[in-house]
């Protein structure tokens, strides 16, 4: 079930005007721990502490600095923050349209899924015009105080809204150091057989987190009283450079087999 | 510039293993703050108090509990922790290669790029040259930080990235937000895919800004001009580097925000 409505807009570009409601798409699960004082099991507090005086510094206390030098800060309060914040409105103003597969997943943040509010014939038609052209909507709104850049996609049902990235916040691929080699046709020719025949659909619910469910199984274990298993790990030996067709070879072999 | 290595080890499909290093694919932006004692001006540090006793703990006495009940917990030390981490935890094994169309960006969460380490260059050329011809992505589980991820190994242009995904469990349904009628306004229809023709661009993320902090860049730019810095007490080693060329960072962050 989609999480419950957390904002609501609509979504504007020319004389478009189409309202919408936002949901959550994703839940994080996360089995959470607490810090505990060994010696009490105490539950631990967060506690600011003065870097000078090792005092600590209640909430009233704390201001925000930008370091501009080593120990040399220009000070921003509240009042000053609150004054660049931008100013709300509740319209998702579609930028311009971009074809889909040009946004790679370094930009997606966080995906929403949305509900019509008043008008289901006009949401419908615009997902319909999306998925029939391939497009999905750049657009940009100011939801709770921060400004947000988004991506406008036709979803499995209706519309979705997903928060992209600033491009400040993403890593360039020129800002990597990549060694330039020339593969073989031969290697690419074998490497691909290799990678059709290790394909298949995408089942998500295949994988579950079993970290997760070990973790769990652990805690039960633990709570009954239970004395634990300490298990080492193996790391796997690279494959060498003049290995490669035959690893390749070896494991095409493999792969038909299965 | 890309940020420190994550993470290293190799990643395999078949039988083929190739050593790689993580870094990191996105990154905290320019504009960053420093909690200050109001009194001094000195940076202040995070501590752990103990409520019963008092008193700022050492990491020594720290251990990480579950709560089985409200206030009730169970203690875990590191190695119980990694006890459970599956045992090839310096590996990311491809299971399965799967068309990139099948992705939806709901799955997507943290993403890195994948570098290859020393003997790695040429396989890793190829493995990301085939997933760029045929447009696939490279399933895996991954185990980093003593946690267990599903990603995505995918081409992010001529480079090797991976996506950590959420899992199946982590994403939500949409039935219930069906729309009440599954009409369309055909007429509509052929007006909105008209206007999104005239709209249609290249993706240029260069264009788009986050003017929250485009507005905090110039506030901070306007006080460091105006000379309003305050100095903490201690030595000039006790602090972090700031950004050797403040105001040409400050300006680069302001370009970085600036609209078409």
């Amino acid at each position: 079930m989609a999480g419950r409505t957390i904002w609501k807009g609509a979504i504007n570009f020319s004389n478009v005007n189409v309202p919408v409601k936002l949901h959550s798409a994703v839940r994080e699960r996360r089995i959470a721990f607490n810090l505990l004082h060994a010696h009490d099991q105490a539950r631990l507090r967060q506690q600011m502490i003065c870097s000078h005086e090792n005092v600590p510094v209640p909430r009233e206390h704390q201001i925000k600095g930008y370091a501009v030098a080593p120990g040399q800060y220009v000070i921003v309060t509240d009042a000053e923050m609150a004054q660049v914040e931008p100013q709300g409105g509740r319209t998702i103003e579609v930028l311009e349209f971009v074809r889909r597969e040009e946004l790679d997943p370094r930009y997606y943040q966080r995906l929403y899924y949305l509900e019509p509010e008043n008008s289901p014939r006009a949401f419908n038609t615009l997902s319909a015009a999306l998925a029939e052209t391939g497009l999905i909507g750049i657009c940009r709104w100011h939801m709770r105080r921060r400004s947000y850049l988004g991506a406008l996609r036709p979803g499995r049902i209706g519309l979705d809204l997903a928060t992209l990235r600033f491009p400040d916040e993403v890593v360039a691929r020129d800002d990597l150091a990549l060694p330039q080699v020339a593969v073989s046709e031969r290697e690419l020719k074998i490497g691909t057989e290799l990678i059709d025949n290790l394909s298949a659909p995408f089942k998500p619910e295949q994988f579950q987190n079993e970290y997760q469910a070990r973790l769990q199984e652990l805690i039960a274990q633990k709570a009954a009283g239970r004395k634990i298993k300490i298990v080492p790990f193996r790391p796997k030996q690279p494959t060498a450079e003049d290995a490669l067709v035959r690893a390749l070879t070896a494991s095409l072999k493999q792969a038909r087999a299965r | 510039m890309p940020g420190r290595s994550l993470w290293s080890g190799t990643i395999s499909f078949g039988l083929v293993a190739i050593p790689i290093q993580l870094v990191s694919a996105v990154r905290r932006s320019a504009v960053s703050f420093t909690m200050l004692h109001d009194e001094d001006y000195a940076p202040l540090k995070r501590r752990m108090l103990c409520p019963l006793e008092d008193r700022i703990v050492p990491a020594e006495e720290i251990v990480r509990g579950y709560e089985i009940e409200p206030g009730q917990y169970i203690p875990m030390t590191d190695d119980e922790l990694a006890s459970v981490v599956p045992e090839r935890s310096h590996a990311v094994e491809i299971m399965d290669f799967i068309d990139l169309a099948d992705l939806p960006p709901v799955y997507y969460s943290q993403p890195y790029y994948l570098l290859p380490g020393k003997g790695g260059e040429k396989p890793y050329r190829l493995l990301v040259d085939i997933l760029s011809r045929r447009e696939r992505a490279g399933l895996a589980k991954f185990v980093m930080h003593d946690r267990q991820y599903l990603v995505a190994v995918q081409p992010i242009q001529d480079a090797l990235g991976l996506i950590k995904l959420h899992y199946e469990e982590e994403v939500l349904g949409a039935d219930e937000l069906q729309p009440e009628t599954a009409e369309l306004d055909d007429s509509l229809k052929e007006r909105i895919k008209q206007t999104m023709k005239q709209m249609t661009a290249t993706f240029d993320p260069t264009r788009y800004t986050d003017e929250r902090r485009q507005n905090i860049a110039a506030l901070l730019e306007e006080k460091v001009r105006a000379g309003e810095t305050v100095e903490a007490p201690g030595t000039a080693g006790d602090y972090e580097e700031a950004p050797d060329d403040l105001l040409a960072a400050l300006e680069e962050s302001l370009q970085n925000t600036k609209g078409a």
